[in-house]
């Protein structure tokens, strides 16, 4: 029994990495189609999603269900690793973001160099990612991230010609080896301070009492080191760089999908050990004993951090020229706004928090896959290039248009509803938390400026004088690009105009999450 | 619903787009005839508690602490300004006939404008109401920004983001409202009932906050600098819909979110009411008189008319609330007619400078008759559907403030002083500057005008239609209503 639950839990890993290990045997074996790699990519990932689905619960698919129902959400202990609910639900949105990508890179050139490597890497990156969404250990978690993270540093440098993302892929990589060095710093001292690492040891404050300086020490450096990933201000610099230089597929799948390893790591260390561990131990100086909670400290921090990341990535959005660094900036700010769901903690935020993560997956990732399509079309990248562009591709602008009100938290989007739930759980939650609601709706106020204003530029500014000649561009973007583009629009709109679809969902997987403790 | 499935197919229309979009609102109106003559069979607001007609409500996100449905109703408030959103919709459709550029996205924005009115008029769900406030913004930013003036860009941009500004704080201030008063959903009843437990202070504040987010579509000085920018820029059609029923959405929402919720949070804030009413009426008609451009003219003149809804308002009484409504249908029509007239004018002889016209009655006498109407019933002719809407609320400020009931009297004198003046030299002085050939107004525009028009005369003469269906609203029968 319990080996067919070890075997269901990684299923789907196994299946991505199998599916990798495919496309790399394939290229050793000299297939160079492209859309060979693609093909192999999207299908693994699609089963991956479909079994994923229906261990959640998801009715039509309930004859692929694979883990019973009994060991989701159960009672961990101090264990390896465990599936939650909320963690099969990162699964999905983290499937759906590979797959729109793959499916997307599908309509590249289908002699592109390094495509393998591509689409291989591209799996490996998913399955660290959904290691860690099983994790229950924070050693476990930490090299989930890793496999990730290398699996990406290499992904944004995979065409090794361009200039531009090598140095991108260099940046990366040095960031992502500091601030794994500073996760698992940070680990060893909580290790230090717990005397284990698993979550469940964690937050239940068996460690050994008397060093609460040294676990403040241990989570503080975790708030640097997952900062990184979740390019938490001051921790962002790296992000804009790397998006604008890496190859615009791999953007899509760094801000829509990647990063967001980030926030469901943010969820297991810090929900689980500090919002809900009553108090960490007794701290005894000169004879006087007194208890220590870290949840105030932490929970400020956080909060400080996230208005701050919120408030600099829209300031510095608001000067950018070039698409690709607005859209980075807007990532930037939109993981301040996942911030607020973890420094609340209460299962609504939780919710709320999951649906913007949801929400990013098919706002960013449609953007940034517009923007690849418009590049490919040759286009330019500066905002002043896409002048008029709306007239020349209306579909693809009305597209990007959709994706950037979404962005913006326009009703009828699923970006407001996220926003709207986050916020409203920061209200509800009462305390000090309505301030960041506030600041969470001011920096959306903020947030229309420019978003606005590159929608003025599309549709309408006077076409470039270069571009008056030939006013259409009717070149193809390709069937599996726009696909991904339509699936990422139609999500945005269904899921604006009825969220309960999900919602309902992720709200109970929240509050199992809370109940279980991770 | 028609008006949904309508706006997509006109959307789709391409050159057939106007055919549809004339279908649609035909349909829509006689739908909206067809709630009126059921509504007036409906009992009205004897029981006493907040009761609405055809209510509809189906569940939308329900979590264990969000309970949002989808709820709709109409009271006669409401129902007078979906009235006024069908005409004007209509009215807009024709006098926009001759539209060439884009026609399917010119009028699926336009229905998509009426669409949101609609919905904002209808929705009895503080979220749901809250998107069809934002929808509303959308296509009028789109409109403004393809089919305006010379400086639309600019102007589309001030507007959306000086409103979108103010739906934020807006936001702010509605979710507090069900958060603070533990209110067990986000629609009107339960937050109405809920919000008595309210102490005087937070209602003081969450009323300010609302004022704010209201005040800006109204526009309330000092917050109204985007209305004349952007009825200037915009393209007609676009105006008529910006003057007659996007400066409604604020001075209804503000009387169904705010005053009928917050009346404790208002009664601490009448003063505050009565000053920004005042300097609206007064600096609307100042800053009118100053105007050259006809445009401005009549979008200054917006704010003092909408000044004088807001004193309305403030005065927090049965007459005066009646006066708001009545006065907000009147000034729905008239302001139409005059951007309509205004349009027209500038198609007609390439300036809408006062200065430089002159004698075009005998020109362009359909045009001349057509801004005759508009004026007189401007500046509050009898038998002219604003006279017995401003009548009434003169009286109700004069029920409650006496003698101050002056200042509004006095600026009412001096401009139609001045809308007499203006008449007298543009349409009967000595010919100036008018170019050879000129052809008085195509049928359509005609047409478009003669529509509203019609409502000016009719609702003139006959105000007890109006009175009638507002009256009936479930407002006049909450405890402690004045």
């Amino acid at each position: 029994m319990m080996d067919t639950t070890f075997v269901a839990t990684f299923a789907p890993m196994v299946i991505v990495l199998g599916a990798a290990l495919v496309i790399f045997l394939l290229d050793v074996l000299g297939v160079r189609q492209l859309e060979a790699f693609g093909a192999v990519a999207v299908s693994a990932t699609a089963i991956a999603l479909l079994a994923v689905l229906a261990d959640l619960g998801w009715a039509p698919l309930a004859i692929l269900r694979t883990i019973p129902a009994s060991a989701v959400d159960a009672p961990l202990g101090p264990s390896l690793y465990g599936v939650t609910s909320l963690g099969l639900v990162f699964q999905a949105i983290f499937l759906t973001s590979a797959l729109l990508v793959s499916l997307a890179s599908l309509s590249r050139p289908s002699d592109e160099k390094g495509a393998a490597v591509f689409f291989g890497l591209l799996l490996m990156a998913t399955v660290g990612m959904l290691l860690a969404a099983v994790a229950s250990d924070l050693i476990f978690l930490l090299l989930s991230v890793e496999i990730t993270g290398i699996a990406t540093y290499l992904l944004v440098g995979y065409t090794r010609k361009d200039a531009r993302s090598l140095e991108a892929a260099m940046k990366f990589y040095i960031v992502g080896a500091l601030s794994s060095a500073l996760s698992f710093f940070g680990a060893s001292l909580l290790f230090g301070a717990y005397g284990g690492t698993s979550f469940f040891t964690l937050e239940n404050g068996t460690g050994v009492v008397g060093y609460p300086a040294l676990a403040l020490a241990g989570f503080a450096l975790l708030i640097a080191g997952l900062g990184f990933k979740l390019t938490l201000v001051p921790f962002h610099a790296w992000a804009v760089d790397v998006y604008d230089g890496a190859p615009d597929d791999v953007s899509a799948f760094l801000a829509g999908g990647s990063k967001k390893i980030g926030i469901f790591a943010f969820f297991l260390v810090f929900v689980g050990p500090v919002v809900l561990a009553p108090t960490l131990g007794q701290w005894c100086a000169g004879g006087h004993c007194a208890t220590i909670t870290l949840r105030p400290t932490i929970e400020l921090a956080l909060g400080i951090i996230a208005i701050l990341t919120m408030t600099v990535g829209n300031l510095l959005a608001l000067q950018q020229k070039e698409i690709k660094r607005l859209l980075a900036y807007s990532s930037i700010s939109q993981a301040g706004y996942m911030l607020i769901g973890v420094v609340v903690g209460t299962a609504p935020a939780l919710a709320g928090a999951t649906l913007q993560v949801f929400a990013h997956v098919f706002m960013k990732a449609g953007a940034f896959l517009v923007v690849a399509a418009v590049l490919g079309l040759g286009v330019g990248p500066r905002v002043d290039d896409w002048r008029g562009l709306a007239t020349r591709r209306p579909y693809l602008m009305f597209a990007f248009a959709v994706t950037l009100l979404s962005l913006a938290g326009i009703p009828l989007t699923i970006g407001f509803v996220s926003k709207f739930v986050l916020f409203s759980a920061a209200v509800q939650a009462e305390g000090w938390f309505v301030w960041l609601a506030v600041a969470g709706l001011l920096n959306s106020a903020l947030s229309v400026f420019y978003y606005a204003r590159v929608l003025k530029t599309i549709y309408l500014d006077p076409l470039p004088e270069a571009a008056a000649k030939s006013p259409r561009i009717d070149d193809p973007i390709g069937l599996g690009r726009s696909a991904a583009i339509a699936i990422a629009v139609l999500a945005i709109v269904a899921f604006g105009i009825d969220p309960q679809l999900v919602l309902g969902g992720f709200q109970s997987a929240a509050t199992h999450f809370l109940l279980v403790g991770a | 619903m028609t008006l949904v499935a309508g706006t997509i197919l006109t959307f789709l229309g391409k050159e057939r787009a106007k055919y549809i979009a004339l279908g649609v609102s035909v349909v829509f109106l006689l739908e909206v005839a067809g709630l009126l003559a059921s509504y007036t069979a409906w009992p009205g607001p004897s029981n006493g508690s907040p009761g609405y007609a055809d209510l509809e409500s189906y569940p939308w996100i329900h979590l264990s602490w969000l309970t949002i449905n989808y709820t709709v109703g109409v009271d006669g408030i409401s129902l007078v300004m979906i009235l006024l959103t069908a005409f004007l919709q209509i009215a807009t459709v024709i006098y926009s006939w001759g539209e060439t550029r884009q026609p399917a996205a010119y009028f699926g924005l336009m229905l998509l404008t009426c669409l949101g009115c609609f919905g904002v008029f209808i929705s009895l769900d503080v979220l749901l109401f809250f998107l069809f406030w934002e929808a509303v913004l959308i296509p009028m930013f789109f409109l403004i920004g393809f089919w305006g003036g010379p400086r639309r860009r600019y102007a589309a941009l001030k507007f959306f983001v000086y409103t979108h500004v103010a739906s934020i704080v807006m936001l702010v201030g509605l979710l507090a409202l069900v958060f603070y008063s533990g209110s067990t959903s986000f629609d009107f009843s339960s937050i109405y009932v809920a919000a008595h437990g309210l102490s005087a202070t937070v209602q003081v504040f969450l009323f300010l906050a609302l004022l704010f987010g209201f005040g800006v579509k109204f526009p309330i000085v000092p917050f109204h600098t985007w209305l004349p920018d952007a009825h200037v820029e915009a393209p007609t059609g676009a105006s008529v819909l910006l003057a007659g029923l996007l400066l409604k959405l604020g001075g209804y929402g503000l009387i169904r979110w705010a005053v009928e919720i917050l009346p404790t949070g208002m009664s601490h804030l009448t003063w505050l009411l009565y000053i920004i009413a005042f300097s609206m009426i007064v600096w609307g008609s100042v800053v009118a008189l100053a105007q050259r451009d006809l445009k401005r003219l009549v979008a200054y003149s917006s704010i003092n008319h909408m000044g004088i809804v807001l004193l309305a308002i403030a005065v927090y009484s049965q007459l005066g609330l009646l006066a708001a409504v009545l006065l907000m249908f009147a000034h729905g029509v008239v302001s139409a007619l005059l951007f309509m007239v205004s349009g027209s004018v500038h198609h007609t002889f390439g300036t809408r400078d006062i200065s430089q016209l002159g004698g075009i009655t005998p020109v362009t006498p359909v045009l001349a008759t057509m801004a005759m109407v508009g004026s007189l019933a401007s500046l509050g002719l009898p038998a002219l559907i604003s006279f017995p809407a401003e009548f009434t609320a003169l009286l109700a400020t004069w029920d409650r403030i006496g003698y101050w009931v002056l200042v509004p009297l006095v600026i009412l004198v001096v401009t139609a002083a001045f809308y007499l003046w203006m008449m007298q030299r543009v349409l009967f002085g000595p010919k100036r500057n008018l170019p050879a050939i000129v052809h008085d107004l195509p049928w359509f525009e005609s047409a478009g005008m003669g529509i509203l028009v019609a409502l000016i005369v009719v609702y003139g003469i006959l105000p007890g239609f109006l009175i009638n269906v507002i009256v009936n609203s479930p407002v006049y029968g909450f405890p402690g209503f004045p």
